[in-house]
């Protein structure tokens, strides 16, 4: 079922998402870049804040839920993709985007990431990945460099760093992106995608940010001298050999843009036997139902 | 009342349930009021399983520790069930060259016990039929031992095996060998059948779970989603087999974790959507219940108990997570807990779950336990006339959205504690649904003020709640018969209980045993907030009160001890995993009554 899009009329601006709650992350925060993207995106696909669903995690980025406006969600920590995956089937006519931080993600909630990719559900998942737990004061996630001294963990971790893309990519998925929060315009592209890919899929969008308080080693100067556009450098996402090798190389040179892209797996709703032909969504269908003929079998 | 009962006994994954619901359909339909009790291990194959039938041309809703037949489909079965066999009954094994021990051979002499051996493996390869179709065979002689019809049997069959056409002949000769078949030692025998009442034939012969199913169907749930455990995992499979027909969206989690937020997203975007656990996955569970009592979204949970802690008994029953679905989960909030009792209760309390969520904006919890989730219930239709849609403050209109303002969404001010609610998608002013403490339209807000305002409004609604809420059911017994009552009659005794004991208390109860006394049960279907107006009441006017329950502590006598001070002091409490037979349960509870009184 297709997202409603009203792509012809004049659609809304960045002042309808303005909010009046005053931003409190810390001062050159990545997070201030996913903010401008997210709602430049959204304006830029004429989607005004009451069509979408914006669910948030728990952490600096969850902040966010109440510096937009559209109707958003705040829940719990690590538990955003099965709460974005189930409003979303609940009614395919609005566009999800789920929001997490790499600590969540990739902790807590990594079983959810798991399945959200394998069960290709048709919304779009925002990693804010500044490789550490910032709002509870800079632990070390499973993204943090190992050896890096981290709040709790004063000589580095034990455990070795987790390799994000190489996990994401077993997994199979239908749309992988990494953007950078130095990088706005290419940003907002980026969710711009990912948020059509929903015809499709899930889209999983690796945002690389600054965590100016306690990230030491990624700092946005180190992301900024080494992201680079790989589809401006000609990189085509439908190559997977190639997505994978750019998404998971980064000693020298950091690809960012849109890594990998397949339109042809059928969502996790369109997969659904019983939803085939179905045109109305589970939300319009609430109402008593006479259920009479199902129980024909046990008289 | 005249009731008789028979135990098919043997291995898991042997057939038994095959055979105890080719029998319990049959009698149905020829005019019995059948209830099915399933004992089985925690094992796909081995282990000893039984399935056991009671019935009677009056309602019958318990199970009884002794029956008038026993069908033992393997050795462990003969040897450990043969005592279950009452005075002058059956017992019917598959070896006939089976030497009984000493001590046997005393005991069934002593209860002039009939002992049939049917050479079934040596009938099956005569006929060239396979080992599964010994079912239909030791179905064909219960049926004529039970002085029924063959026809109706060949006829339900046929049904049984629609879909399986090469197997029918064979089926159908397995009938008449089964019918047919006489122990040349002892002869035919018989199970006499009190005489039919035809208004059981067009009942439903249903299970809690499938009642479950199809209430929460009939209530507009679209969206199931759950991690399979039992004893919830029956509805699980229920809803998924019926899928195409109901075209519902259905979701095997990756754990409970999932299926809970999966559901509270949907029910937040607005569709109704259910999932079910037991006892660890509800654990699990805990922390988005809390999160729904924050974003008072509505969500219908089923708790579908059996015996803890940890996995404890997992295919054995319980009313032991009562206080557990009450008082789970971190922070203070409010919630609703009810308890259904049997398929009927099953089937009407899911609207009525779904409607309380949606009025007041919380989370409801339905208690139900694994007697009720896989017993068979001889069923009245449904009656779907019941219950409508009720959704509360929900604003749907189009000219009534565009009024709305952000913070109509938790507006502290709310009388009732229940604010307007719209959903995602509404072309109206946007909020956010905030597990951080908020104010009015989801901003957080952590100042003391806003934080007691918000914590008072929500807390409101456990109040509105409580008044809604009905008091509990009066059942009182005349002439055998069971019926509720708005009276406060003088009791002889008053039995305090809820969810499935209830349906053993009744037909305990109705025993002649008990004729004469005033005896009435006091059943609680809402569990929490406790209402305690109406036992208070009856207790004052009640010689004695006796708590019946399935848990060590007697948790509904804690809460009502907390709730309003009184402290019921007999209480006849079972936590072995097995449900209350109902000849024990008649001995428990004369028993107490043999003490004095103290006035």
């Amino acid at each position: 079922m297709p997202i409603s899009l009203d792509t012809a009329g004049s659609g809304p601006s960045m002042k309808d998402y303005h909010c009046q709650t005053q931003c409190t992350w810390c001062d050159a925060c990545g997070d201030y870049g996913v903010w401008t993207a997210i709602k430049r995106a959204l304006v830029e696909l004429k989607l005004a804040p009451w069509q979408v669903l914006l669910c948030y995690d728990v952490g600096c980025h969850g902040n966010m839920s109440d510096k937009l406006l559209g109707y958003r969600a705040h829940g719990l920590h690590g538990r955003v993709l099965p709460f974005a995956a189930g409003a979303k089937l609940a009614n395919m006519q609005v566009p999800v985007i789920a929001f997490g931080g790499d600590g969540a993600s990739f902790s807590e909630g990594v079983g959810h990431l798991v399945h959200a990719i394998r069960s290709n559900y048709p919304i779009t998942f925002i990693l804010h990945n500044n490789a550490n737990y910032g709002l509870t004061l800079g632990q070390a996630s499973a993204l943090t460099r190992q050896e890096q001294p981290m709040n709790a963990s004063p000589n580095g971790i034990p455990e070795h760093t987790l390799r994000s893309m190489e996990f994401v990519f077993a997994l199979e998925p239908t749309f992988v992106a990494r953007g950078f929060t130095g990088n706005i315009p290419q940003l907002t592209e980026i969710f711009k995608a990912a948020i059509l890919h929903q015809r499709c899929g899930f889209a999983f969008v690796d945002v690389l940010q600054a965590c100016p308080t306690y990230n030491h080693f990624a700092t946005h100067e180190y992301l900024l001298a080494r992201c680079f556009d790989a589809n401006a450098e000609g990189h085509d996402p439908s190559d997977l050999h190639r997505a994978h090798a750019i998404a998971v190389d980064t000693s020298r040179r950091i690809s960012t843009g849109i890594l990998y892209k397949r339109e042809d797996v059928p969502s996790f709703y369109d997969r659904l036997v019983p939803r085939k032909d179905v045109t109305t969504t589970c939300v319009e269908e609430v109402g008593m139902k006479d259920v009479s003929a199902l129980w024909g079998d046990l008289v | 009342m005249t009731r008789i009962s028979l135990k098919i006994v043997g291995a898991s994954g042997q057939g038994i349930n095959s055979i105890g619901e080719i029998v319990a359909k049959g009698l149905k339909r020829a005019g019995y009021c059948v209830f099915g009790y399933r004992e089985y291990p925690s094992l796909i194959k081995g282990g000893h399983a039984s399935y056991q039938l009671d019935c009677s041309n009056d309602r019958v809703r318990s199970a009884e520790t002794k029956v008038n037949a026993v069908m033992a489909l393997n050795h462990h079965g003969l040897e450990h069930n043969l005592a279950d066999v009452k005075e002058s009954g059956v017992l019917i094994h598959l070896t006939p060259e089976w030497k009984f021990s000493p001590e046997d051979q005393k005991l069934l002499r002593s209860r002039k016990s009939t002992v049939i051996a049917i050479p079934l493996e040596e009938i099956l390869k005569r006929l060239g039929a396979k080992p599964i179709l010994g079912n239909v065979l030791l179905a064909a002689f219960l049926w004529a031992a039970l002085g029924q019809d063959k026809d109706e049997l060949k006829a339900l069959v046929g049904e049984r095996f629609a879909k399986k056409k090469n197997l029918l002949e064979l089926n159908m000769k397995c009938i008449e060998e089964g019918f047919s078949y006489t122990d040349p030692a002892a002869g035919r025998v018989s199970v006499t059948l009190p005489s039919s009442d035809p208004v059981w034939k067009d009942h439903l012969l249903v299970t809690g779970s499938q009642a479950m199913g199809l209430g929460a169907m009939h209530a507009g749930v679209r969206l199931y989603a759950g991690y399979p455990m039992t004893p919830s995992s029956p509805l699980l499979s229920f809803i998924a087999d019926l899928q195409n027909q109901t075209g519902m969206v259905l979701k095997q989690a990756e754990d409970e974790i999932t299926a809970a937020q999966i559901v509270t997203g949907a029910m937040f975007m607005g569709a109704r959507a259910l999932t079910a656990t037991s006892g660890g996955g509800f654990d699990l569970m805990s922390e988005t219940l809390s999160l729904n009592g924050i974003l008072e979204n509505p969500t219908v949970f089923v708790l579908a108990q059996r015996p803890g802690p940890a996995t404890g008994l997992p295919t054995w029953t319980a009313q032991g997570d009562l206080l557990m679905a009450i008082h789970t989960a971190h922070g203070e909030f409010a919630r609703c807990v009810l308890a259904v009792s049997d398929s009927q209760d099953a089937f009407d309390l899911m609207p009525v779950a779904f409607n309380l969520a949606e009025e007041f904006q919380i989370s409801v919890i339905v208690l139900t336990d694994k007697q009720v989730a896989e017993a068979l219930y001889t069923q009245t239709p449904f009656d779907q006339t019941k219950v409508k849609v009720e959704r509360g403050k929900l604003v749907t209109d189009p000219a009534a959205l565009k009024e709305l303002k952000g913070t109509d969404r938790y507006d502290p001010n709310v009388k009732d504690g229940i604010s307007l609610r719209w959903l995602p998608g509404s072309n109206a002013a946007t909020y956010c649904a905030q597990g951080d403490e908020h104010n009015a339209d989801g901003t957080v807000d952590e100042t003391a003020k806003n934080a007691k305002e918000q914590m008072e409004k929500r807390m409101r609604k456990l109040e509105s709640l409580k008044q809604a809420l009905p008091e509990p059911e009066l059942w009182k017994i005349e002439n055998g018969k069971g019926r509720i009552t708005n009276e406060s009659p003088l009791l002889d005794c008053l039995i305090v209980g809820w969810g499935s004991s209830k349906d053993t208390v009744l037909d305990a109860l109705a025993d002649e045993k008990f004729g004469g006394k005033r005896i009435g049960y006091l059943h609680f279907t809402y569990l929490w907030p406790l209402k305690t107006e109406r036992l208070q009441a009856l207790a004052k006017k009640a010689k004695k009160i006796i708590l019946v329950e399935q848990n060590y502590q007697g948790q509904l006598g804690v809460l009502i001890r907390q709730e309003c001070g009184l402290e019921i002091n007999e209480k006849i409490l079972k936590y072995d995993g097995r449900p209350f037979f109902v000849d024990e349960l008649i001995e428990l509870i004369r028993a107490k009554l043999s003490f004095p009184t103290i006035d």
